[in-house]
């Protein structure tokens, strides 16, 4: 981050609570995303993720708790400065791209010159130009999720909460998208995304957010969070090992299994012990010291 | 920056918009306005007044048809007479069917087939005073004495149930009303209930939620389309009266318009208390094949009011029409009919446009409710169950 924001200027989720008759789905839920700050939102199936995005978007009511941007409490006419991409993609079927996006602008407070322009803009944007006649339902699921985003964007929102945004998108996709999403955030947005591909949010995101059980685990500075992990992890690959070989090594719990080996973190075993019974177990193919990574994080939050 | 505005009017023009702009709905007008102009024209064909073609031929004959045509000019039936060199020549047009009748020398009259009774009579008639205005000349009276004889005006006719033709016209005028009115209703509240099931099932519903409050969506949609049908239904009355005016129909145009006024007036009057329940009925799915079925109730009470709106047109005092023009969801199909051809005391006219009015104000936050609640619920919703939750 090269600017410090101030500490007004961010989205915050201050104890929202939410049940669904007997299931609690968000349990005191807070975090903050700051202006300019790209925030990863993850956990596994369930955990609440929609929600809680749902909340702040006004389309789900909280039992307790409050959203604030810029130290306000949200209401619609801030709302509708925010830009959203739900879960569940939805366009209408047999409206034309430009105009759906025209009317989404509008309904996002822009003027028709204005709003009709931003269409234009991002379709060009998305690589959509030569589909903007053509009805949402006549377009590829690829292209329908481009036009769903575009969708998202096309009122210059002030604030970016996104539910799975790269699900559904090819490795180009991936990238112009992540291009989009940082210029939003070096443009002064706060963007919160969920997303289960947590490489991904390794790389783009800065900060985190894990959420399980409606419950926040653990939350801050991706470098933090890994600092803070004092665990020795041990990535060994062998070919030709007989399985279960690692279950043997005393003092060595896998946390992540692969292919041909395991990540290992290593509890009473040194490095060597490890690397000897490796040579013993085969061929030993990969041997590393690892740092722990948002995934082996992210394992152990929701393991506890 | 983004100025703060009602969001409502941008969704009722999406709504008129599109469907203007459908395919299916501009074929589909094109139809209604077609089939209007053919009846139109049609009828005006089979209803053109009585017209009669006769030849004349031989001695006399020529004075005697210009008696008939001026005895007919006189009942409102028109004779056109046409003089023809040889008897001969006359028969072949007669049954050329050229002519629908012959006479030959003041004496014959020839037809084909069937004798046209009413040419038939008239020719009879002034033949036979004719003969007798002859004979009593012959008998030594004046041509004057006779004439003052003979000439009598028409006995006169007291009808003890006139037909009025204003009210006949009316009647017609009305029943076509009735029969768009059934239609506009049934197909716009259709419309509203599958709007909200294609944004629900499209799941479009969660992108407009999280700007648009729900009711400002359902206004929006239920005035958008009510705006499209209200314009058509305009339309179809101007095409109407138009095609009327040009083949004659009307004798009464000022009539129809009045009657057109009264159908798109219960059109607005009906169409906001069933959208609302339209609306409701689609919330309440989330696949176009269940709509069906939550629509039955709907459509039930559309068809049923139809009926009764159908045989006020014949019968406007029965005690049946009475009631039902009344009852907010048949009066729109009923009172129209009542109003129309004055059978409707103004306090009936009154109390059913309150009752009409105040039925729609307590439906519209019921529906409201009911269609915020379960647009983002999946699969069938149970009012009931709806209505005793507490907001999304």
């Amino acid at each position: 981050m090269t600017a410090a924001p101030s500490t007004t200027d961010a989205l915050e989720l201050a104890g929202l609570m939410r049940r669904f008759g007997e299931v609690v789905a968000l349990d005191d839920v807070s975090f903050r995303v700051a202006a300019g700050e790209m925030v990863g939102f993850v956990g596994p199936n369930g955990a609440g993720k929609t929600t809680a995005m749902r909340i702040v978007l006004g389309v789900l009511q909280a039992d307790a708790g409050r959203v604030r941007w810029r130290g306000r409490d949200l209401d619609a006419e801030t709302r509708r400065r925010f830009g959203y991409l739900p879960e569940e993609r939805g366009l209408y079927p047999k409206m034309r791209v430009l105009d759906q996006l025209v009317y989404l602008a509008r309904l996002h407070g822009l003027e028709r010159e204005d709003a009709r322009s931003q269409a234009d803009r991002m379709i060009g944007l998305l690589g959509l130009a030569d589909r903007a006649r053509d009805r949402a339902e006549s377009l590829s699921l690829g292209n329908q999720q481009r036009v769903q985003l575009a969708a998202a964007l096309v009122h210059r929102p002030e604030v970016l909460v996104l539910d799975e945004p790269f699900s559904g998108l090819d490795p180009v996709g991936v990238d112009v998208l992540s291009e989009i999403l940082r210029r939003q955030a070096d443009d002064g947005a706060p963007v919160v995304f969920s997303s289960h591909q947590l490489e991904l949010v390794e790389r783009l995101c800065e900060s985190v957010v894990m959420i399980d059980r409606g419950r926040i685990v653990a939350s801050g500075r991706i470098a933090d969070l890994r600092a803070r992990d004092t665990r020795r992890l041990v990535r060994v690959e062998v070919a030709g090992a007989p399985d279960g070989w690692l279950d043997r090594v005393p003092g060595v719990r896998v946390i992540e299994p692969l292919t041909e080996g395991a990540i290992v973190e290593l509890d009473g075993a040194s490095e060597s012990d490890v690397l000897d019974a490796a040579r013993t177990a085969g061929s030993v193919r990969h041997f590393s010291v690892v740092r722990p990574s948002l995934s082996e994080i992210f394992r152990r939050e929701v393991a506890r | 920056m983004t100025v703060r505005r009602r969001l409502w009017p941008i969704v009722a023009r999406r709504e008129f918009v599109e469907r203007a702009r459908d395919r299916g709905f501009q074929v589909s007008t094109a139809i209604t306005l077609l089939l209007l102009t053919g009846v139109i024209v049609i009828s005006a064909v089979f209803n053109r007044p009585t017209s009669f073609d006769l030849v004349v031929v031989g001695e006399g004959s020529g004075a005697l048809g210009r008696e008939v045509r001026a005895a007919a000019d006189a009942l409102g039936v028109e004779v056109i007479v046409r003089e023809m060199a040889d008897e001969a020549e006359a028969r072949r047009a007669v049954d050329a069917g050229e002519t629908d009748a012959a006479l030959v020398d003041a004496a014959l009259i020839v037809v084909r087939a069937e004798p046209p009774d009413q040419l038939v009579g008239l020719i009879q008639a002034v033949s036979v005073r004719e003969r007798s205005r002859r004979a009593l000349i012959t008998a030594g009276l004046t041509p004057e004495e006779v004439d003052t004889a003979l000439v009598q005006a028409p006995l006169p006719i007291d009808a003890l149930e006139p037909v009025d033709a204003r009210s006949r016209e009316t009647a017609t005028v009305v029943f076509v009303g009735v029969l768009l009115l059934y239609g506009q209703l049934f197909a716009y509240g259709y419309w509203v209930a599958a709007g909200v099931v294609e944004e629900k099932s499209s799941r479009v519903v969660e992108v407009l939620l999280a700007t648009v409050r729900p009711s400002h969506l359902l206004r929006g949609k239920i005035l958008g389309i009510g705006l499209l049908g209200l314009g058509q239904l305009l339309l179809i009355g101007l095409v109407g009266l138009f095609a009327s005016a040009a083949v004659g129909t009307l004798e009464f145009p000022s009539g129809a318009v009045a009657t057109i006024g009264l159908v798109l007036m219960w059109f607005v009057l009906g169409f906001f208390f069933y959208a609302s329940l339209f609306a409701v009925a689609g919330s309440i799915v989330t696949r176009q094949e269940d709509l069906q079925t939550t629509m039955t109730p709907l459509t039930i009470l559309i068809l049923g009011s139809f009926f009764i709106g159908l045989s006020a047109t014949s019968n406007p005092d029965s005690t049946l029409a009475a009631v039902a023009s009344l009852l907010p969801f048949s009066s729109p199909l009923v009172m129209p009919t009542r109003i129309a051809l004055g059978e409707a005391a103004t306090w009936e006219v009154v109390a059913s446009i309150t009752i009409s009015v105040g039925a729609t104000a307590a439906v519209i936050p019921i529906a409201t409710t009911i269609y915020s609640r379960a647009l983002l619920r999946p699969g069938r919703v149970r009012i009931r169950q709806v209505l005793r939750a507490r907001p999304a």
